[in-house]
């Protein structure tokens, strides 16, 4: 799940999560950003790099990159010294910092192996922001133009194939139908398209207003006032629908909802289907 | 002397659209007014009336007010003619790992900001300059990313990598004795780590230049006003709160929070007339919830934080010209003066 920052990705990912929970599968949710909002809407702020029970078949953990990196060195590339990888931890971040996709190769890594090992039935990742969004698909890519040997080179090959297999992976961009967040996934879609780096892409508007359903009355007052300013707000969405395909919409919830009842309810909505 | 105020918040709150509003503001109220934008939507820019590059040009119709877009990359090359041989400049800006680095560097975008930032305030051309910061954490990458800076082409992982405080080409061929780069070798492939360091090591020969500049850097942003704008949505109020939490540290207590898109106090316990409409009763009910819920974020977060709070409303259409601007910071609550 990705989505410009600000448009509600993490209540969106927490929603499909709870939502393949009810339906009975094992679920495993990544906080890709270590931003704490996946664990918010899961109702446990503190996740962990270690999975965390949520609920009845729903897991959820948070991506620390040093653990990620010890983690993806021990079991994907089958470095067994432990003991020396404490000093590479520490200095993973000035090197991530440095050369390009490794940072991404390990949390891409790591999503991708609790897909690949089949213990989880979905495995849903709040990913970073769309302005970010392409150097983690393409970390696999870059990582194999850059590196011409090591084991690295076979882990990256089967992540590039999970990424490209339609019925494996899926690249879900949140929207809000206003101008910059409908720019910015148009731009996602068009490359993500182009560099055929996922099998497949959905896009979803969220916090999308019902139509007003009446016409403005004449007068002053409150009602008019929030008649009017509904309104516009509707057409100004509106305009932005027409202008490119949503394969779905979630609505825009009104008053005042804690994180965990904002993903239960847009749960919900997702289980009457599209 | 020139009066910088820094405006920060999280991503999609406004925070461009509200800069670009105060510039106007502040230029028809007598300041040579300089806005340096992150990335403005192009309704922003075209409501601005100012092409917008990386070098501030003058409002053909507004004469106390310039603007300037950030241009990451442009400034980067800049860092390294400023603070390199030519020799070097020319291997660093064609190096793959300067433009991994300048584009991954978490903070490089702040960075890049920043010293942009602190070039204009050198300059003196200006009363004011404000400051649009890039999203990312809230705003205090762009108070903390020259210290990073100067960390990173001071050398940090060039000394991980070879062990040695100041080192030289030599150090690299030593490695067998360093396990950390056999394993690398294995993981990543023979060569991928010497490339980097030598191309860290060409870096390093800017760490002077660079380190100094970064001490002007935070000079300036120690002293410059700040301003945080967010929404009463949770995310943003997140960033908002993280802000807060880092600030004392980097710069001057922000003169207020911005909460933007405000729904009107009045709709909150508003009835609808006898006879509405059901749908339009509805409707109201609906918007009084959502009014209700952001005057609760506010107040709780006034009370906790201990600030100024403003609001400005929610405008049902974006600005569409400088007017429109002005008028935003015009229809502003408890906004203190700003300059």
């Amino acid at each position: 799940m990705s989505g410009k920052g600000g448009v509600g990705k993490s209540a969106v990912a927490a929603a499909h999560a709870v939502a393949a929970k009810r339906a009975g599968r094992r679920v495993l949710a990544i906080d890709m950003a270590n931003s704490g909002s996946l664990g918010a809407h899961l109702g446990e702020p503190d996740l962990t790099f270690a999975p965390r029970m949520v609920g009845e078949g729903l897991e959820a953990m948070t991506l620390d990159r040093a653990d990620a990196l010890i983690e993806y060195l021990r079991v994907q590339i089958g470095v067994p010294a432990v003991a020396t990888i404490g000093p590479a931890a520490r200095a993973f971040d000035a090197l991530a910092s440095t050369a390009p996709a490794i940072r991404e190769v390990v949390s891409m890594g790591k999503v991708l192996w609790e897909v690949k090992k089949g213990e989880w039935d979905l495995v849903v990742a709040d990913a970073p922001p769309t302005g970010q969004i392409g150097s983690y698909l393409r970390s696999a890519r870059t990582v194999r133009q850059l590196v011409a040997a090591g084991r690295i080179l076979d882990q990256v090959e089967w992540m590039e194939q999970l990424l490209a297999d339609p019925s494996r992976s899926e690249l879900v961009l949140v929207t809000l139908l206003e101008e910059l967040p409908v720019l910015e996934t148009v731009e996602t879609i068009d490359w993500v398209r182009d560099e055929g780096l996922v099998g497949r892409l959905t896009v979803i508007a969220n916090r999308v207003l019902p139509p007003l359903g009446a016409e403005i009355p004449a007068g002053e007052g409150p009602i008019v006032e929030a008649a009017s300013l509904h309104h516009e707000l509707w057409s100004e969405q509106q305009e932005w629908a027409a202008q490119f395909h949503t394969d779905r919409s979630l609505p825009y919830l009104f008053g005042t909802h804690t994180p965990a009842e904002v993903a239960e309810q847009l749960a919900d909505i997702l289980e009457d289907g599209p | 002397m020139t009066r910088a105020l820094v405006v920060t918040g999280g991503g999609g709150v406004g925070k461009t659209t509200v800069s670009a509003a105060l510039a106007v503001a502040a230029s028809r109220a007598g300041l040579r007014t300089l806005v340096v934008t992150v990335d403005p939507a192009k309704r922003l820019a075209s409501a601005l009336g100012i092409a917008l590059t990386s070098e501030p040009s003058p409002h053909p119709e507004e004469p106390q007010l310039w603007a300037a877009m950030l241009d990451a990359t442009a400034s980067w090359r800049e860092v390294a003619r400023r603070h390199a041989d030519p020799e070097v400049t020319e291997r660093l800006v064609d190096n793959e790992f300067f433009v991994a680095a300048t584009s991954h560097f978490p903070a490089s975008q702040s960075y890049a900001a920043a010293e942009q930032a602190a070039t204009y305030l050198d300059a003196r051309a200006w009363d004011l300059v404000i400051v649009d910061t890039p999203p990312a954490s809230g705003g205090i990458d762009f108070f903390t990313a020259p210290a990073q800076m100067a960390d990173l082409v001071g050398g940090r992982l060039l000394r991980w990598l070879t062990g040695a405080r100041l080192p030289g080409r030599r150090f690299l061929f030593n490695r067998t004795a360093k396990p950390m780069l056999r394993l690398a070798d294995q993981v990543m492939g023979a060569n991928l780590l010497e490339r980097i360091a030598e191309f860290l090591m060409d870096l390093r020969t800017t760490y002077d230049g660079v380190a100094k500049r970064a001490r002007q850097i935070e000079r300036h942003m120690r002293t410059a006003s700040t301003l945080v704008v967010t929404t009463s949505e949770p995310a943003p109020l997140r960033e908002a709160v993280r802000f807060f939490r880092a600030l004392p540290e980097v710069a001057s207590p922000p003169a207020a929070v911005v909460f933007n898109r405000a729904l009107p106090e009045t709709w909150i316990g508003a009835q609808a007339p006898p006879g509405s409409d059901v749908n339009l009763a509805e409707n109201l009910e609906r918007w009084a919830a959502e009014s209700f819920r952001q005057r609760t974020a506010r107040r709780e977060f006034g009370e906790r934080y201990e600030t100024s709070i403003a609001t400005i409303p929610w405008q049902s259409h974006p600005p569409t010209d400088r007017d429109a601007l002005a008028a935003m910071v015009e229809s502003a609550q408890g906004l203190p003066p700003l300059w």
